[in-house]
């Protein structure tokens, strides 16, 4: 939604605050304002409104929440809209249940031309394209009170609409010439023989332009379901679908469309020259809600006034008597006190919070599931041996077994349709990765969850999986596993694939003593050691001759630090030879480098070992 | 007729050509997996007449346990280079292991939360609509229902949760107030895979329900949280935000710590970063869950971790928190 300062101040004259200001104070009253920027000699700024703040997708509604925080006067745009002719208007509802309300009325001779400079650069500031006078002018109306509305040709459509859901018209025609394919139960607006509008668009078939004498004007508000449900039929996205989807005001379309009638007579010239239309079978009403003014003060935890709490609400438009309070129909999204409490602390001013109190610390009866615990102990044990930790994808190409597989219905990345039954099969991923990219002396695990499908339930069990290059070390890991968790018997072996362990620790968990694995650590393994590799590790050996026996603690400890440490990924002696008859002490040094080529690795590691 | 020696014959031949670790599992359910072809093998030695099953069967338990020896014992080797020489290391520099940055970020929080006498918690990842929309207060017309947000099992009723909030409406109805309790999470939304979307995110969340609890409490324990992962000097506003399980609703954010406040792509201009939502429980919520909101009241706060993880570990392609391209400096701790 954008915000043009300007016309802001239309609705609020005596609004004088500095743009930065007002974007700070949008976004703390709920309406998160990305940014502001100069429209020549004006400001605009760019919204997010909340999805049920549907009031604010136009100026009138941001306008009465900014009255009331800065206690300047809403100020209603002068409507003098001439008394109508009382020829009424051939339309029918037929689609009562998914038309809350109807206005209309027919202006005729009209002199329609491009729109003047102001209007045109009113509605290019809010994206839309400039088409015309009386086009911009129904876009300018949507946008000032958050209604769309719609004007028809009547040299096209005639004067006989019909809101209708859609029996058999198989495709329509949209402003810019596109075909959409219909279905039946579309909401439209017809002529008793061609398709003219879909609720939140028009139609070709009825477009207004520079030769319009004569048209309809129509402001309406829907079911919002049923507006949203048929543009994600038709995949069709419009300004007017955004606010006619949310919660809007059929109320408000007395005060909007006598605005959209007066300003098409004065800049077109023209009368009314029907009835106005209004079907309102059901007119809109609020609920009464109970409110105690202390409860701001209670749920915030401060002291906020109750009379500010009263008075609050009554600057929204609220009407109270005794404890209960009614609320404007612009603001359908209250309905609970909490609703209320929220209006109060907002303007109030979420800032005035202090910061600085966290919620006592004292200790409830632990709740803690014991594989939260295990899970979390064995994490912090595996790094402890050594191992590091790896997440992969929990969705899979190849069910493990079939018969018990989980698998999904719509998922977007349809070549991993499947949920995982075990850790190998991500372990065995994440190891053809590390060696693509060529990572010496892999050594990793991974805790999560598997599912599986059995008896028509879904079960899901936590799993640590752990791959050592090495596979004399799986047995040393799984003897020291085993002794951390002091298990006396083997713990079984899921994983028939070599280097790999797999372990169900859901089914472990009833065989343990969680005293063993309970304690949480004092300190965490933090660590900034993490790469995000892009590049092929490049290994290179490398001989030193030495005239001495050394050391090779020290000799590593030397180079460490001579090779640049922004390329080094690991250093050790694989070699050693000695010859003291001849004083020769040859030692093979092996150096991995990472995030860097071929070419920059091997000129690295020449001058390093002092090879060049 | 079973000819076990062919199918050895055929599975040698298929094993030579193995050249991953990954290939030798495709191989391994290919014969011993419960639709392979051991296992069509034992179906069809159920149904012949007894005599030949007494035969064949000896031969058939043999050949599955060669291909099982021959599978267990095949070598592979990760890399040329630096396996054959592992035994002829006589020194390097230390290896140390390390916790994925996620984790790392999950457990500083637990720790947190632990201090300040919370448990930690979880919940089904595969969700029904009930427990993450219905009794969250979501509206049956919710963006987050559609279709392209949400990853069904079997639709409408069973999906991968979409946000942590599913863990607190099953907290909600499982346990008893009062209670404080904090949970990471994995969540799914229905998104293509690429630089910068996943559809595996992950949240951290936290909940107390007790008497008297007050957005006082909420917002100083936020700032808690974020001061413990972002430093002392982080600043943080709080403004009114919608979410349809609070009421009032709250959202923090975060001055941007790329421009300070002044705008920049990062933040899209605003200076500031959202990292999250947060609010007192709405009192339908807690109803929805038997819990009397004339006695109790809650909050509730999540916030996702990917972002940060990447910011603070310098990852640039949010791919890598579950690819294959994150490794750990060996020797550094």
């Amino acid at each position: 939604m954008k915000l043009i300062y300007s016309h802001l101040k239309k609705f609020l004259p005596g609004l004088n605050v500095e743009p930065h200001q007002l974007r700070d104070d949008l976004t703390s009253i709920g309406h998160f304002t990305n940014y502001f920027e100069p429209l020549d000699t004006d400001f605009v700024f760019d919204l997010d409104v909340k999805v049920n703040r549907g009031d604010c997708l136009g100026y009138y509604g941001l306008s009465r929440d900014l009255s009331v925080l800065y206690q300047v006067p809403l100020q209603q745009p002068p409507l003098n809209l001439a008394p109508p002719s009382t020829e009424p208007l051939p339309i029918e509802v037929t689609a009562p249940a998914q038309v809350k309300r109807v206005m209309a009325l027919r202006i005729s001779n009209l002199k329609n031309s491009p729109s003047p400079d102001w209007l045109r650069s009113f509605v290019e500031a809010h994206q839309l394209n400039s088409v015309n006078t009386i086009v911009d002018l129904t876009n300018f109306a949507m946008l000032y009170w958050g209604i769309p509305n719609h004007a028809f040709d009547t040299a096209k459509s005639g004067s006989a609409l019909i809101w209708e859901l859609n029996t058999h018209y198989p495709e329509f025609t949209t402003l810019d010439g596109t075909t959409l394919k219909l279905k039946p139960g579309i909401l439209m607006v017809n002529s008793p023989t061609i398709p003219l509008s879909l609720s939140f668009l028009g139609g070709q078939a009825c477009a207004i332009d520079l030769n319009t004498t004569e048209i309809i004007i129509e402001m309406a508000v829907y079911d919002r379901t049923q507006v949203k449900s048929d543009s994600r039929f038709l995949k069709t996205i419009t300004e007017a679908g955004i606010r006619l989807d949310k919660d809007l005001d059929p109320n408000l379309i007395t005060q909007a469309f006598s605005h959209l009638a007066t300003n098409i007579i004065s800049l077109c010239g023209g009368q009314a020259s029907s009835a106005l239309f209004d079907y309102y079978p059901t007119p809109a009403t609020s609920p009464s809600i109970s409110f105690d003014p202390t409860l701001p003060s209670t749920y915030a935890g401060i002291e906020i006034p109750t009379s500010f709490a009263t008075q609050s609400l009554l600057d929204l438009g609220c009407q109270i008597t005794d404890n209960l309070v009614t609320p404007p129909t612009i603001r359908p999204d209250l309905n609970l006190e909490e609703d209320l409490i929220e209006e109060v602390m907002r303007f109030w001013g979420y800032n005035k919070i202090p910061t600085s109190e966290p919620i006592s610390n004292l200790p409830l009866p632990s709740i803690t599931p014991p594989i939260i615990t295990l899970s979390n102990f064995l994490k912090l044990k595996m790094v402890e041996m050594g191992y590091d930790e790896v997440l992969s994808w929990p969705l899979v190409k190849t069910p493990a077994d079939p018969p018990t597989v989980v698998s999904t219905q719509n998922s977007l990345n349809s070549d991993y349709p499947h949920l995982r039954q075990n850790l190998t099969t991500s372990i065995l991923s994440q190891l053809d990765s590390y060696l693509r990219y060529k990572l010496p002396n892999p050594q990793f695990f991974e805790i999560g969850t598997v599912f599986n499908k059995i008896d028509n339930k879904f079960i899901e069990s936590v799993r640590l999986a752990f791959y050592h290059h090495d596979r004399n070390q799986i047995n040393n890991t799984l003897l020291e596993l085993q002794k951390t968790l002091g298990l006396n018997t083997n713990i079984p072996q899921l994983s028939s694939t070599p280097n790999i362990f797999e372990i169900d620790l859901t089914a472990l968990l009833p065989t343990l003593d969680l005293s063993l694995v309970s304690a949480p650590p004092s300190t965490l393994p933090l660590s900034q050691a993490v790469v995000e590799l892009s590049g092929q590790i490049i290994t290179l050996d490398a001989n030193i001759t030495l005239t001495e026996p050394q050391d090779t603690q020290m000799l590593l400890n030397k180079y460490v630090h001579i090779v640049d440490p922004q390329y080094l990924w690991s250093l050790s002696i694989i070699d050693q030879y000695s010859d003291p008859t001849h004083n020769v002490y040859r030692y093979t040094f092996r150096a991995s480098y990472y995030n860097c080529t071929d070419k920059v690795a091997k000129k690295l590691h020449l001058q390093s070992f002092g090879l060049l | 007729m079973i000819d076990t020696k062919q199918i050895y014959n055929q599975f040698e031949k298929e094993l030579d050509q193995v050249s991953s670790a990954s290939e030798l599992e495709t191989l391994r359910i290919k014969y011993l997996g419960r639709q392979g072809i051991m296992g069509s093998l034992f179906l069809e030695l159920k149904d012949l007449p007894q005599d030949q099953k007494q035969l064949l069967g000896p031969a058939v338990n043999q050949l599955k346990k060669q291909i099982e020896e021959a599978i267990g014992s095949k070598t592979f080797t990760p890399s040329t280079k630096p396996d054959t020489t592992t035994t002829k290391i006589i020194e390097g520099l230390p290896k140390y292991g390390h916790l994925h940055p996620i984790t790392q970020t999950e457990l500083q929080l637990n720790q947190l939360f632990s201090h300040l006498g919370f448990s930690i918690y979880n919940g089904p990842i595969i969700e029904t609509d009930e427990f993450n929309f219905q009794r969250l207060n979501v509206p049956l017309d919710h963006p987050a229902r559609d279709m392209q947000d949400s990853i069904y099992i079997q639709e409408p009723k069973y999906l991968l949760r979409t946000q942590t909030s599913a863990i607190e409406a099953r907290l909600l109805a499982q346990e008893k107030p009062p209670f404080k309790v904090a949970f990471p999470g994995t969540v799914y939304r229905n998104e293509k895979v690429n630089r910068s979307n996943h559809f595996v995110f992950h949240q951290y969340q936290a909940v107390v329900v007790d008497k008297g609890i007050t957005m006082k409490d909420l917002i100083g324990t936020i700032d808690l949280m974020f001061k413990t992962l972002y430093g002392p000097d982080v600043v943080v506003r709080y403004r009114c935000k919608y979410y349809p399980e609070v009421e009032p609703g709250l959202g923090p954010d975060m001055q941007c710590f790329q421009c300070k406040g002044k705008g920049c792509p990062l933040c899209k201009g605003a200076g500031w970063i959202e990292m999250g939502g947060a609010g007192l429980i709405n009192p339908l919520v807690l109803k929805a869950a038997g819990i009397d909101p004339k006695i109790w009241r809650g909050f509730a706060f999540g916030m996702g971790l990917d972002r940060w993880a990447m910011a603070n570990f310098k990852i640039t392609d949010i791919r890598t928190l579950l690819g294959g391209n994150l490794a750990y400096k060996p020797y550094l701790k």
